[in-house]
């Protein structure tokens, strides 16, 4: 029992941070149809900057803003150069992003290095019947959950988050009105990168991150995102919630190295089901 | 008010414009009528500067707002907030993103203007593209395709909402319409535009009589055979 | 919408004269590649070699994107299971020759099972399927012990054919050379033929391929399965060379490559790939030497390459989307044409054939 609340606490924190990621993805597709495959390298630039902000003695709160920001500028000139060209056909995007996210690499290794850094930032630990567990992990919950309501408020109640969202709901409609659809788009990245950024911030103390740590953040964001195809971020928390929670599972109860294999075949499975309900038509339109 | 002089819009190799010109003067409610493909969304869609011409000029004197084509709302959100958006270009004057000015004008849209405009009849989704349109608080209201699709009751109430307008507003109306019987009706003067260009020009009372007219668009009979 | 990057481009009914400068150049090319393993040293013998296989698994992607309009970003993993296979096969003393021939059908074979549900995905939808099945593989990989987990896969033995062993790099030059004109012939035979042609019309719109009678779904499978057996193939190649086998050997990074390669090359082109590879390999192999110079910090070659492939890739997409080969065609061609501007249909060595394409989707 006390196991059981264990591996679902801290599959639920984790899961928190796949949903932060996934949101990014979701912001950035809603506006811009563009799957932003350098969303890993959000989380990586944010866990990496924070850490070594802390080792030079910024206390913390100064140290994680910074990282978020960074990350969130990051976003931006993602967004610039994938979508900052009129006329970048989607898939194009796509690739560019791809191309960003290998370039980011580069980067990452001269500044920190290869090797994994981690740091912590509540320590301590509270008993829940029988099971120890550590506090940092009510706080990736807790954060998680004020995040998408914050983001669910601006989406539907400020002007900005609703020219977003028109945006996404109609483009033409959008132009006609007077939106710059592309300023928008880089708005979506830099909003992409802030939340991919508060994921990097938050999961590095509980799992290590390394330049090459993208990977298996954006799989595992994307995976989320697609629960709700790309474009609902409630949908998103629910899937990286149920992610977190079944590879915490997993690893637990079977073992700890067919987490990845399970969570990609479930992805894949997903996609499939979904694709058999949707008509080729449609997502030729859309 | 709009005076547009020699317009000249290119897809690629093709012409859709080709030297198109024609006024509308203060609180005028002018017709452009033509069959399908002969450019007149492409002309709106120029007015309102997502296409770009290749030569020629337009000139508005004042603000221009468009009620596309197929309405083009954004269904997934409230009616209110499709207004709201309309007021984008004006966001920053006080009181601009205000939906209630519209309420006083369409009053049906207070009604719905909770619900997902996704949600709506098509009369209810085009009243919603006229509202959006007003928010920007226009000089001129380019209004495309208004009956397309509309049960001729529901085309009634909403030419009655523009006639309004005009005449407690001055708003000036270019109606583009393939219902060519609906835009003499509701206007003074017309254009007709086919294959890129301006063929005839004059009062609606002189084009309806035109045989030309008659063949083309008004199934044959000129009006005064009609009535 | 759907999966479109550049347009899709090919070679076909050229003039008699330009048809004869090609085949004139192809074979130029395909001579010194030949004779070019009697030069080389050791070390560059692997390069050359690695180029080869590189370029194998590049034409497949370049063939899936360009024409098929399905982008993977896996391919790597049928790169392995073709290594795997010979690999396996070899320790276990089957005669090399055969676990040669057997990694191309099995990579293919598995392809073509995995694809069955996996292509009815679109876009980005495929591309994360794909990467996501790269991974699952690895990890499999990495926990069965007859593969060697994560230790990996050694003693392969040395190929042999005819009762003759590979001892020497030359050899395996040549045998990458075969292997490539191998894998361009059934490219370009490919390319040519009717099918060739609804594939074509499949990159564009798979609703306008449909209802003008491509079996879509067919066609794809085939394809994918296809460019997993060249894959399949140069992993073999890469086996016995190497002679060692890891999870570790085959990164996520290594699929990009390849689509890095085959976007910079052209897509939809018969060569372009090969260029894309080449060029490619050289300024990465160039970027190491200096690299690894003594002065250079640790990480620089890995900077380096990380930073090229990205470069290249960001700033081909942006303003040459067809591809290094396109771009260096029209060239080449403006030069000798007198700065005359051939028309587009006509002179140019990549005009569109679209008497399938062009039907309006929405026509009855």
């Amino acid at each position: 029992m006390s196991a059981f609340l264990s591996y679902l606490i801290s599959g639920l924190a984790i899961g928190c941070t796949f949903a932060l990621v996934a949101s990014g993805f979701v912001a950035i597709h809603r506006v811009t149809r563009v799957v932003n495959f350098a969303q890993g390298t959000f989380p990586v630039v944010a866990g990496l900057t924070v850490s070594s902000m802390l080792g030079r003695g910024l206390p913390h709160g100064v140290a994680e803003l910074i990282g978020i920001v960074l990350a969130g500028v990051i976003g931006l000139v993602v967004g610039v150069i994938a979508i900052g060209k009129r006329g970048t056909p989607t898939l194009a995007s796509l690739v560019i992003t791809l191309g960003l996210g290998i370039l980011a690499y580069a980067f990452e290794i001269i500044v920190w290095g290869d090797q994994p850094v981690s740091y912590s930032m509540l320590r301590g630990a509270v008993d829940i019947g029988g099971a120890r567990v550590a506090w940092q992990y009510f706080l990736v919950i807790g954060a998680t959950l004020v995040t998408f309501a914050a983001l669910g408020l601006f989406f539907t109640r400020t002007y900005l988050g609703k020219a977003l969202s028109a945006c996404a709901s109609n483009p033409y409609a959008a132009r006609l009105a007077g939106i710059n659809p592309i300023r928008m788009g880089l708005l979506a990245f830099a909003l992409g990168g802030l939340l991919g950024g508060l994921a990097g911030v938050l999961i590095t103390p509980l799992q290590p991150v390394a330049f090459d740590s993208d990977v298996l953040l954006a799989t595992s964001g994307f995976a989320a995102a697609i629960f709700g195809g790309l474009n609902s971020p409630y949908a998103a928390l629910v899937g990286g919630l149920l992610l977190g929670v079944l590879e915490a599972f997993v690893a637990g109860y079977i073992n700890a190295s067919y987490q990845t294999e399970v969570a990609m075949v479930l992805i894949i499975v997903v996609m499939i089901y979904q694709a058999s309900r949707r008509s080729t038509v449609s997502e030729e339109v859309s | 008010m709009l005076e547009v002089t020699d317009l000249v819009v290119r897809y690629g190799n093709a012409t859709a414009l080709d030297g198109v010109s024609l006024q509308v003067g203060e609180g005028e409610m002018v017709a452009l009528v033509g069959p399908n493909g002969a450019g007149k969304s492409t002309l709106v869609n120029t007015l309102s500067g997502i296409l770009r011409p290749v030569s020629g000029s337009i000139e508005v004197d004042g603000r221009l707002a468009q009620v596309p084509e197929g309405r083009q709302l954004f269904p997934d959100l409230s009616v209110a907030d499709n207004l709201r958006l309309g007021a984008w270009r004006s966001r920053r004057r006080a009181g601009a993103r205000d939906p209630r000015r519209i309420y006083e004008i369409l009053p049906d849209l207070e009604r719905m203007a909770k619900q997902p405009a996704g949600t709506l009849s098509g009369g209810q989704q085009q009243m919603v593209a006229v509202g959006r349109a007003l928010m920007a608080d226009p000089d001129i209201l380019a209004v495309d395709e208004l009956s397309l699709g509309l049960a001729p009751l529901v085309v009634a109430d909403l030419v009655r909402h523009l006639r309004e307008l005009n005449a407690s507003r001055g708003t000036a109306v270019l109606l583009i319409e393939q219902n060519a019987r609906l835009a003499f009706d509701l206007c003074e003067r017309a254009y007709v535009l086919e294959s890129g260009t301006i063929t005839m020009s004059g009062s609606s009372a002189e084009l309806s009589r035109s045989d030309a007219v008659a063949r083309a668009y008004l199934g044959g009979l000129t009006d005064s055979e009609a009535s | 919408m759907t999966a479109e990057v550049g347009t899709v481009r090919t070679v076909r009914r050229r003039p008699d004269a330009q048809r004869a400068v090609g085949l004139g150049l192809g074979a130029l090319v395909a001579v010194l590649t030949l004779l070019a393993p009697l030069v080389l040293d050791r070390s560059q013998l692997t390069v050359y070699i690695l180029t080869g296989t590189a370029a194998m698994v590049t034409i497949g992607v370049s063939l899936l994107m360009g024409y098929a309009g399905q982008v993977s970003l896996g391919q790597a993993a049928y790169y392995a299971v073709g290594g795997y296979t010979a690999g396996l096969l070899a320790v276990h003393g089957t005669p090399p020759l055969l676990g040669l021939l057997a990694a191309p059908l099995v990579a293919g074979g598995l392809a073509g099972l995995v694809g069955i549900p996996i292509l009815r995905l679109r876009g980005h939808y495929l591309a994360f399927a794909t990467l996501a099945f790269q991974l699952i593989l690895l990890a499999i990989v990495g926990q069965v012990d007859f593969l060697g987990g994560d230790i990996g896969l050694q003693g392969i033995p040395q190929l042999s054919l005819l009762g003759i062993q590979l001892m020497t790099a030359q050899a395996y030059a040549w045998v990458t050379w075969v292997g490539v004109a191998v894998v361009l012939l059934i490219t370009r035979n490919i390319i040519a033929s009717r099918p060739g042609r609804g594939l074509r019309a499949l990159a564009t719109s798979e609703t306008a391929a449909e209802s003008s009678g491509v079996p879509v779904t067919r066609y794809k499978i085939v394809v994918f399965a296809l460019s997993a057996a060249f894959a399949g193939l140069a992993g073999g190649i890469y086996a016995f060379f190497i002679g060692y086998l890891a999870p570790g050997s085959f990164p996520v990074l290594l699929s990009f490559q390849f689509i890095v390669m085959a976007v910079v090359g052209g897509l939809g082109t018969l060569w372009g790939p090969v260029v894309g590879a080449v060029v490619i390999t050289l300024i990465v192999q160039t970027l190491n030497d200096l690299g690894t110079r003594p002065g250079m910090p640790s990480y620089a070659s890995g900077v380096f390459s990380y930073a090229v492939y990205a470069i290249l890739l960001v700033v081909v997409l942006l303003f040459l989307p067809r591809g290094l080969l396109p771009a260096m065609a029209d060239l080449v061609r403006r030069a000798f044409g007198r700065g005359r501007r051939a028309p587009a249909a006509a002179g140019t060595a990549v005009t569109v054939d679209d008497s399938t394409t062009r039907q309006p989707p929405d026509s009855p």
